[in-house]
């Protein structure tokens, strides 16, 4: 008796496209989510212009009885500058791609360079910040580079120093619920930090009663951020794993190396994201019509404006960390 | 015919030995003539390289070289290797900050040591390398280590960014004062288990003007600021301190203030002496005088001191001069007064700038034969093309 057999008569066709792409990994982007929005109107030139007003001085001194005014005070301003920049990319996808592919290549390369686009607005800032605020080297760790890795009083330090700047916080406190476990946030400034030091917060000692509290010890997180890891003292932890990392930047006593972290904290309006007229995200598809006498190409590309300014230098630090533990990588 | 190449040809006189060429694109070809070196004939000169990027051997990407050798009157083949310590034509992206080049310590290559000699009062302070650095002026790198002993040695100069200023083949120096009894000198040849090293930051000015590592202050009825890299800074910039506690003045830091609670205080650029050296309007003639001696135990958790631009009171852009164009754009300083052009249109002097771009960059590399020659020196006149072709067979 004969048994039919794919060895004998296999399949016509041998392949099926699962019905969903994969997904493609992709940093959360905490910069742009934290960064103050402004848009500079069409025909507006090159740059956009902040203005800040300087605070009067307080009258303490008393009139007295003698009927005569004090001097005027002339009051002052300061002035912030920041220049457009554009910047683009694209793919030539000949006609054959899209006549003969199965998987919609017109659809997923869109979203692609959507994202490569989000993703450039972010790693801007990213940098930006880097660039633009000024630093604090980490002192409170126990790992004996310069700068240490991050301990509970350099939290305490850097929201010390932001609120005697007198920054502005984004998120009220979390009251304290009775909840297994759980415990009260303060209102808060943001750190954006690096997923490669969560495993750092975890291993936080407290001092002085104040400690690491990991966002699922919140009393409740309706007002969490996807990226939010947990919170010290007055600050807030969002991680992404493209926050900035200086690699092998510092070498200790024992002449091992480290990595350095940029920790990010900031108060509302520190650093402002600018675009100019809505030109903040341009998809052009172009039609193999316009590519020459055979009209054989398409193109899909994205373009966007993008400037950013410190806005309130006082209400961001660069808190530089290195790292307690290897990563398990 | 093709429709989507990239080509692109200029002219420039050279200033060393190696150059950075800005254009829209990354070249996959660039091929260049010096032409003084074709004009004189004379022997370990280059008088024209060429360079694909897609010609691997060997795990490196050379640059093929045409030049007078040992004979003025003939003309020989020679190649430049392409390695990073000795590189002919490449291209680069400037797009990402925190990119570093390899690292320089104790036998990472052959002959790799370096040692720190302690400055006179208010520096420079001088690096000398084995070998030859590679490095230009204008040029920033960051030291990591640089323990002498575990107690002992120069770890307050650990990711520091510095310009250099090269003084010889082996030689540069950094613009800081390490004269005080806390510095030692450092060897990392004879340093306790060879604790040192050096990198050069590769893309230090892609945003600007920024903050800036302060190595001096000097105080009078204004008060000038010298710092360890370019400031970047222009006259009537805006500008905040943040001096830590054990750098001495602090009575410059914007805040807190004591007499309008919460009012920052800053001073304005009154003058740019050069890239790491401005003068701000600020009166620190009774301030405390600045440390810069600070002790190796206090290292750990260190802060250095900054200027930070936070603002500008011009209204104009960059105004014209010889050879410049009409509407110039804003430029950054490197090294001394020497102007830098960023691709962008004009803006206001003083605004927050993008300084990202790519191109293509030549090398200080020896021809591997030759031994000597380079592709150009200072004040040669170089052409050059560079293509990005739709089709490059192999890719």
């Amino acid at each position: 008796m004969s048994i039919t057999t794919t060895g004998s008569l296999g399949p016509m066709i041998l392949q099926s496209l699962a019905p969903a792409m994969l997904y493609v990994p992709t940093p959360t982007m905490n910069y742009i989510t934290i960064c103050d929005k402004v848009s500079m109107p069409a025909n507006g030139g090159t740059t956009c212009r902040f203005m800040r007003p300087r605070a009067l001085t307080p009258p303490t001194v008393q009139l007295g009885n003698s009927g005569i005014d004090p001097p005027a005070q002339v009051p002052q301003r300061d002035i912030i500058d920041a220049q457009m920049a554009f910047f683009g990319t694209g793919c030539i996808i000949n006609e054959q791609v899209i006549l003969q592919d199965q998987e919609g290549v017109l659809a997923w390369v869109s979203e692609r360079l959507a994202v490569a686009m989000r993703q450039a607005e972010d790693l801007i800032l990213r940098d930006y910040i880097v660039s633009a605020a000024s630093q604090l080297n980490a002192g409170g760790g126990s790992n004996g580079y310069n700068p240490t890795n991050l301990g509970i009083t350099d939290f305490s330090l850097v929201a010390t120093t932001l609120d005697t700047n007198n920054a502005y916080k984004f998120m009220s406190g979390i009251l304290g619920e009775n909840r297994f476990g759980s415990g009260p946030v303060r209102s808060s400034y943001f750190m954006l930090s690096s997923t490669e030091l969560q495993s750092d917060f975890d291993q936080m000692t407290s001092v002085g009663g104040v400690a690491f509290l990991n966002q699922w010890n919140y009393p409740n997180n309706t007002s969490c951020l996807p990226s939010e890891y947990g919170n010290v003292a007055n600050i807030r932890i969002l991680t992404s794993s493209e926050a900035p990392v200086a690699r092998n930047a510092v070498q200790n006593n024992l002449g091992v190396f480290n990595d350095v972290y940029y920790n990010s904290v900031m108060g509302k309006q520190a650093i402002t994201h600018i675009n100019q007229d809505g030109y903040s995200m341009n998809l052009i598809y172009r039609d193999p019509y316009y590519s020459g006498m055979l009209a054989q190409n398409a193109t899909l590309a994205v373009k966007f404006a993008q400037a950013q300014a410190l806005t309130q230098d006082t209400a961001i630090r660069n808190v530089l960390s290195t790292r307690l533990s290897n990563l398990g990588v | 015919m093709s429709e989507y190449n990239k080509m692109a040809k200029g002219r420039f006189t050279a200033t060393g030995t190696s150059a950075v060429v800005q254009l829209p694109f990354q070249p996959d070809f660039v091929e260049l003539w010096n032409y003084t070196n074709i004009a004189t004939a004379a022997v370990n000169s280059v008088t024209r390289a060429w360079w694909d990027k897609s010609l691997i051997v060997a795990n490196n990407n050379p640059t093929m070289i045409e030049l007078y050798s040992a004979s003025a009157t003939s003309l020989v083949f020679d190649t430049i290797a392409g390695s990073p310590t000795s590189a002919g034509i490449g291209t680069f992206s400037a797009g990402q900050l925190l990119q570093f080049g390899p690292i320089y310590k104790h036998e990472s290559v052959a002959s790799a040591d370096f040692a720190i000699a302690k400055s006179g009062a208010g520096g420079p302070t001088t690096v000398t390398t084995d070998t030859a650095h590679g490095l230009q002026s204008g040029d920033v790198i960051i030291f990591e280590g640089l323990f002498q002993t575990a107690t002992t040695g120069m770890p307050q100069l650990n990711y520091v960014w510095f310009t250099v200023t090269v003084t010889g083949a082996t030689t540069f120096t950094i613009p800081w004062d390490t004269s005080g009894a806390n510095y030692t000198a450092f060897d990392s040849d004879t340093s306790t288990g060879n604790i040192g090293s050096w990198r050069k930051v590769l893309y230090p000015y892609i945003y600007f003007p920024g903050t800036t590592t302060i190595s001096g202050i000097t105080l009078g009825s204004t008060t000038t600021i010298d710092t360890t890299d370019a400031h970047n800074l222009v006259v009537g910039q805006e500008v905040a301190f943040r001096i830590p506690n054990q750098w001495g003045t602090v009575e410059l830091n914007a805040l807190p203030n004591t007499l309008v609670p919460g009012s920052p205080v800053y001073g304005y650029v009154i003058a740019v002496t050069d890239y790491n050296t401005v003068v701000v309007n600020i009166n620190s003639s009774a301030m405390t005088p600045f440390v810069v001696d600070q002790t190796v135990a206090s290292v750990p958790g260190l802060s250095y001191p900054q200027i930070v631009a936070v603002g500008d009171v011009n209204t104009g852009g960059v105004q014209i001069s010889a050879n410049s164009a009409l509407y110039p754009p804003p430029y950054y300083v490197p090294i001394g007064t020497t102007r830098v052009n960023t691709i962008n249109g004009p803006a206001i002097q003083g605004a927050f700038v993008n300084n990202t771009s790519q191109g293509f960059t030549i090398g200080s590399g020896v021809a591997v034969v030759d031994g000597t020659a380079t592709i150009m020196q200072a004040e040669d006149v170089i052409e050059w093309r560079a293509f990005y072709h739709d089709i490059s067979l192999p890719n």
